[in-house]
C-alpha cells in the first residue's frame, strides 16, 4: 500500500498504575481515512494527545513521515503537517472568524520564505487558501464575527477549516460529531471526504458508528489500551472481540 | 494650574505603565514584575543623564531597552509556569530588584556635588528637567507625546498578526500551540515588550520626581499597573488609559479630602469589576456582555463527555 504518514511504535502512556495506552501500534498511509474507535475510556484521547504533543509517552515512539517526533511541541509538529481539532470545541472566542484562521496560517509564513511571500510576492498562498477554506466551511459571510458568538455547528466547521488552515497533511479530527444531529453528520461525512479528497490524510476518532462505517477507509478498534482489531469498516463489525468489547458478553465479563 | 499639569504628567506616567501590563495580559499572564521593570528604568535613564550627562531621549531609550532585556531574560524561565505560580515568580523578581536598588550605591562627583543612587537614602538630583529650563507645561507634553507613540505602537501591534498571536494565546493556550503557535515565543515577546514599555515609564518617571527610592517601586505600583487594564478591559487600549484617569485623577486625588479611606476604595472598585463586568468596563461586548458569555458556556457544553487531555 501508499506512504506510511503516521506511525506508532510500541506507544504508551501510563498515569500511574492505569495503562491508558499499551503498546500501541498503529499506520496512518497517505491519503486514506483511518477511523479509531474504541469504548469509553479505552485510550482514544490519550492517542491523539500523545501524537499531537500535548502528552509525552512513557515509552515507545510517534513517526510522521518518517521522522521521529515524539520528543517535540506540539507546535513544532504543527509546523511539519499535522493538526488536530478538539472533543470539547477550543477556538480563539473573542476572535473573528478571520482571525481564528489567520492565527493558525501564521505557521506557514515564518521566516524569510514567509517574509517574501506576504510582502515580495503579489499572490500570497496562506491567505487564497484560508479564503478557499473560509469557502469550503461556509463561513465566509461570517468572518468578521467573533468566533464565541457563532452557533455550535458552525463553530465545528470554524475548527475543522482552522486545523486545515495551518497546512496540515494530516488532521486528526476529536470526536467531531459530537452533539450533532443527523443532518450535521451528513455534512460533516462530506466536508470530511472533500477534505481527503483536496490530498489530506484523514485520522477520525469517533463515537459515533454510522459515521465511521460511512466514511472510513479502515477501522482501528482500542480498548484498555490496546489495539483490539482493524480492518474494513465491515470486518471490524464483524469481529467478535469487537462485539464483545462494545456489547460486553460472558467471556468479556469473566476475563 | 500646575496642579492639573502635575497631575497629567502623573496619569501620563501611569498610562505608560499601565499600556506595559496590558501587553502581559494579553497573553493571558498575570505580571506582578512591572514595577520592577519600571525600577530598572528609572534607576537607569536617572543615571544616565544626572551622572553622565547623556541626552534625556537617549538615556530613556537605554532604560527602555535594558528593563526589556531583563524582561526578556526572566521571561524565557518565568513564563513556564503559569496562574497563581507566575504571580508569586513576578512577585518575587520585582521584590529582588527593589532590593537590590536598597543597596545600591554608587556616587560619582558633578559640578553640583555627588549625584547617584545611595542605597537606602534613595537617588536624588535627577535634575534633567529644571537643569536644562523645562516647563511644567514642556514635561508634560513630552510625556504625552511618549505616551501617544507607545499607544500608537500597540494599537499596530494590536491589529498585526502579532497581536492575533498574543489574543490567541490568551484565549486558549493548547489550542494556540496545536495551531501552530508557539507559546514561548508570543508569551517572552509580550513580556518583553511590556517591560521595555515600563522601563520607558520608570524613565520618565525618575525625571518627573528628581528623587527616586526603593519604595516608589513596592508591590503596589505593580498592583496598579495589572488593575489599570483589567478595570478598563483588555478590548482596547482606550480603557486602560481611561482606568488610569479614573484611579489616579478621580479616586486618588479628587477624593483626597475622605484621606486613606481612597485605598479601601481601590481595592472595592477592583472587586466590582470583577463581579460586574470581568471583561473590564470597556470590554468589546458593551450592553450584551452577559449573553455573549453564555453562548461561550453552551459551545463548551460537550466537553462534558470526556475530559482526557485536561489532565
Amino acid at each position: 500500500m501508499g506512504v506510511t504518514m503516521l506511525e506508532l511504535r510500541n506507544l504508551s502512556r501510563h498515569f500511574g498504575g492505569v495503562k491508558a495506552v499499551d503498546e500501541l501500534n498503529l499506520t496512518v498511509q497517505r491519503g486514506e481515512i483511518l477511523g479509531l474507535i474504541g469504548p469509553n475510556g479505552s485510550g482514544k484521547s490519550t492517542t491523539v494527545n500523545l501524537i499531537t504533543g500535548v502528552y509525552l509517552p512513557t515509552s515507545g515512539d510517534v513517526f510522521f513521515q518518517g521522522q521521529d517526533i515524539s520528543r517535540l511541541a506540539p507546535h513544532e509538529r504543527c509546523e511539519l503537517g499535522l493538526a488536530r481539532t478538539f472533543q470539547n470545541i477550543r477556538l480563539f472566542g473573542h476572535l473573528t472568524v478571520w482571525q481564528n484562521l489567520w492565527a493558525a496560517r501564521v505557521v506557514r509564513e515564518r521566516g524569510w520564505s514567509g517574509f517574501k511571500q506576504r510582502w515580495l510576492s503579489g499572490a500570497n498562498a496562506a491567505r487564497e487558501q484560508a479564503e478557499e477554506l473560509l469557502v469550503f466551511g461556509d463561513l465566509a459571510h461570517k468572518r468578521d464575527m467573533l468566533a464565541g458568538n457563532l452557533a455550535f455547528g458552525e463553530q465545528r466547521r470554524l475548527e475543522l477549516i482552522r486545523a486545515a488552515a495551518s497546512g496540515a497533511e494530516l488532521l486528526l479530527l476529536d470526536e467531531p460529531a459530537a452533539g450533532m444531529n443527523a443532518e450535521e453528520i451528513e455534512d460533516l461525512d462530506n466536508r470530511i471526504r472533500s477534505l481527503r479528497d483536496q490530498g489530506r490524510t484523514i485520522l477520525l476518532i469517533e463515537h459515533h458508528m454510522e459515521l465511521v462505517m460511512e466514511v472510513c477507509d479502515r477501522v482501528s478498534v482500542l480498548n484498555f489500551g490496546r489495539k483490539i482489531a482493524e480492518g474494513t469498516p465491515a470486518q471490524v463489525q464483524q469481529d467478535s472481540q469487537v462485539r464483545a468489547a462494545y456489547l460486553g458478553t460472558d467471556e468479556a465479563a469473566t476475563a | 494650574m500646575d496642579f492639573y499639569l502635575g497631575l497629567a504628567q502623573i496619569i501620563g506616567i501611569h498610562s505608560l505603565l499601565g499600556l506595559s501590563a496590558w501587553c502581559v495580559l494579553h497573553t493571558g499572564q498575570v505580571s506582578l514584575a512591572q514595577g520592577g521593570f519600571f525600577a530598572i528604568g528609572a534607576y537607569t535613564a536617572g543615571m544616565l543623564t544626572s551622572m553622565w550627562g547623556w541626552p534625556l531621549v537617549l538615556a530613556l531609550s537605554v532604560g527602555a531597552l535594558l528593563a526589556g532585556a531583563v524582561a526578556v531574560a526572566v521571561g524565557f524561565p518565568a513564563l513556564r509556569v503559569k496562574g497563581l505560580m507566575l504571580v508569586v515568580a513576578t512577585t518575587a523578581f520585582a521584590e529582588v530588584v527593589r532590593l537590590v536598588f536598597f543597596n545600591f550605591k554608587w556616587r560619582v562627583q558633578s559640578p553640583e556635588g555627588l549625584v547617584g543612587p545611595d542605597g537606602s537614602l534613595g537617588f536624588g538630583g535627577i535634575r534633567y528637567f529644571p537643569g536644562n529650563g523645562w516647563t511644567t507645561l514642556e514635561v508634560c507634553i513630552l510625556i504625552w507625546a511618549l505616551v501617544s507613540a507607545v499607544l500608537l505602537l500597540l494599537w499596530w501591534l494590536d491589529r498585526s498578526r502579532v497581536g492575533t498571536l498574543w489574543r490567541a494565546v490568551g484565549e486558549d493556550e493548547l489550542a494556540a500551540q496545536s495551531a501552530g503557535i508557539n507559546l514561548t515565543a508570543a508569551k517572552v515577546s509580550a513580556f518583553g515588550i511590556g517591560g521595555a514599555i515600563a522601563g520607558l515609564a520608570g524613565g520618565v518617571f525618575a525625571h518627573y520626581a528628581t528623587h527616586i527610592e526603593h519604595n516608589n517601586f513596592s508591590i503596589l505600583l505593580a498592583t496598579f499597573a495589572i488593575a489599570y487594564p483589567i478595570i478598563g478591559g483588555l478590548s482596547s487600549l482606550a480603557g486602560t488609559i481611561l482606568a488610569v484617569i479614573f484611579i489616579q485623577g478621580f479616586l486618588l486625588e479628587g477624593l483626597r479630602f475622605i484621606g486613606d479611606w481612597r485605598s479601601l476604595m481601590f481595592g472595592v472598585l477592583i472587586v466590582v469589576v470583577m463581579l460586574v463586568r470581568p471583561g473590564g468596563f470597556l470590554n468589546r461586548s458593551l450592553g450584551s456582555g452577559l449573553g455573549m458569555r453564555r453562548t461561550a458556556r453552551r459551545a463548551n457544553t460537550p466537553s462534558v463527555s470526556n475530559g482526557g487531555h485536561h489532565a
